[in-house]
């Protein structure tokens, strides 16, 4: 997949990226996102998709529940507030451009 | 029903099965001319398909699928932990795949649902269309809700909804109610939209339409655009003329062309039209550049306004320390204190406590303290606090020339 969260130029995924490449497609399944498929999706293997869920449900930006015998995952409203935060902050980051050390007058 | 089997390894040519056909791993299947299967194709592992099919139903679990082929599924396709290639056109109700999709022909469905990837080689009719992850077409697509949690990369649209979570490109069409993407949202091709709303950086080709945009942080038309309300957090530019109702833009705001609104427009830094700029009232943090401005309402410049032919708006006031050039009509002129500006025309001016102009005209004109101008030409009153300027001996007149703009 190009670019953070599929989404701009190439540059290394960091973990906020991450964090958003899987609530961006935990978004998708409308409150059903199996993990086998936002591990799919996410382009992520399912163990450490896990963890990386499990983290943002600890932060309460996804919530889990059973459905079949199987946890299903749906972003929260916390976690769709993320998401607009993250796309914000990035596009400033890119107008801004690549910041140096201010000079001095 | 007898049906078929061919095991695993296998190599089999086939024409018309009656019945299911199973397909074990690694398994090959020619059609004899055109296989058609009453009932329904299933594939453990991976499986190659050789010709056109035609069957009830296809289902594969664990493997990667190659239908080299026109593919006719008259009920469902679906792929469990699959990955399925067809290589001529795919029909079918319903396409619900886990990993990845690939069509290089036309694919229509009622729905396609595919969890990582699905790409496209024609054209893709349907009325949803649901990706997890990735989604890429050549031609044009026809649906009424697109969805990718990645990205998406279409050619022309025909749709009602679109919503894509990193970046979505299309070659133009329409989207009639709404278009929602977190990242990047571009149309290289002229868009007719409802909604457009991007958290991130939105570009669209000359010639689009819409209704609102709203863009977190950067936007671009890349000519002409027609809208009714436009809000951009960060920086927004129109490469050509702007026509729309009200425009709401956090930073900067270039307009090559005219800005023509219905509306009011408000702009936290700087404002810079091309030609002329138009609408019913404005407010800007920065500063306002334009050949000309004419608002019905009000004018409200915190810093700048630079004008070649002029500024008029029914109240014009300019902030403290503030500066213009090119003259200042009105209504109402208000020049806050220690601002430099012009010439200025209004039923009523005040200039601020230090302001000064070049030449007034006005109806009623009133000089704050320390308030200076070059020349005063009035018809009613003219009043004057302490240590006032005017360099010429004011003028009162019967009537005035008319007013500029």
């Amino acid at each position: 997949m190009a670019g953070p969260a599929n989404g701009g130029p190439s540059r290394r995924r960091e973990a906020t990226d991450l964090y958003a490449t899987v609530l961006e497609v935990v978004k998708r399944y409308h409150g059903a996102a199996r993990i086998t498929r936002v591990s799919y999706g996410a382009g992520m293997p399912v163990d450490r998709l896990r963890n990386l869920l499990e983290r943002l449900g600890a932060l309460g930006l996804v919530r889990s529940e059973e459905f079949d015998g199987r946890p299903v995952y749906e972003i929260t409203p916390r976690g769709q507030e993320f998401l607009d935060t993250y796309w914000k902050m990035r596009a400033y980051v890119e107008i801004l451009g690549p910041a140096g050390p201010p000079g001095r007058r | 029903m007898s049906g078929h089997r061919v095991p695993r390894g296998g190599s089999v040519r086939l024409g018309a099965v009656d019945g299911d056909l199973e397909v074990e791993k690694r398994a090959r299947v020619e059609a004899d001319g055109r296989l058609v299967v009453s009932g329904t194709v299933r594939c453990d592992g991976d499986a190659e398909f050789q010709g056109p099919l035609e069957c009830r139903g296809f289902k594969a679990r664990d493997g990667e699928i190659r239908l080299a082929g026109d593919v006719v599924v008259q009920e469902d396709l679906e792929g469990r932990d699959s990955s399925i290639v067809v290589e001529g056109s795919l029909t079918a109700r319903r396409v619900d795949v886990d990993r990845r999709l690939e069509v290089r022909g036309p694919a229509k469905a009622e729905s396609f649902e595919v969890g990582g990837s699905l790409e496209g080689g024609a054209t893709l009719d349907a009325s949803r269309v649901a990706v997890g992850g990735r989604f890429v077409l050549v031609g044009k697509l026809t649906a009424q809700k697109v969805e990718a949690g990645g990205r998406l990369d279409v050619g022309e649209v025909d749709l009602d909804r679109l919503e894509a979570g990193g970046s979505a490109e299309v070659k133009g069409g329409a989207v009639r109610t709404s278009i929602e993407v977190g990242g990047r949202f571009r149309s290289s091709a002229p868009l007719k939209f409802g909604s457009i709303e991007v958290g991130g950086v939105a570009d669209l080709a000359g010639g689009s339409q819409g209704r609102s945009v709203e863009v977190g942080g950067q936007f671009s038309a890349e000519g002409d655009l027609t809208f009714e309300h436009l809000e951009v957090g960060g920086i927004g530019s129109i490469a050509g003329n702007g026509s729309g109702g009200t425009v709401e833009v956090g930073g900067r705001f270039d307009v090559r062309g005219s800005l023509r609104l219905r509306g009011r427009a408000e702009v936290g830094g700087s404002i810079a039209v091309g030609e002329s700029l138009d609408g019913t009232d404005v407010e800007v943090g920065g500063r306002l550049e334009a050949r000309r401005a004419v608002f019905s309402g009000s004018a409200e410049i915190g810093g700048t306004a630079l004008t070649r032919e002029g500024l008029k708006a029914a109240r014009v006031r300019l902030e403290r320390k503030s500066r213009t050039s090119g003259p200042l009509v009105g209504g109402d002129v208000e020049v806050g204190a220690r601002a430099r500006v012009e010439d200025v025309y209004g039923e009523s001016v005040r200039l601020g406590d230090g302001a000064s102009a070049r030449r007034v005209f006005g109806r009623d004109v009133r000089l704050e303290d320390g308030a200076s101008a070059d020349e005063v030409t009035y018809t009613g009153t003219l009043e004057s606090s302490r240590d006032v300027t005017v360099r010429a001996p004011p003028r009162k007149v019967e009537r005035l020339d008319p007013f500029p703009l």
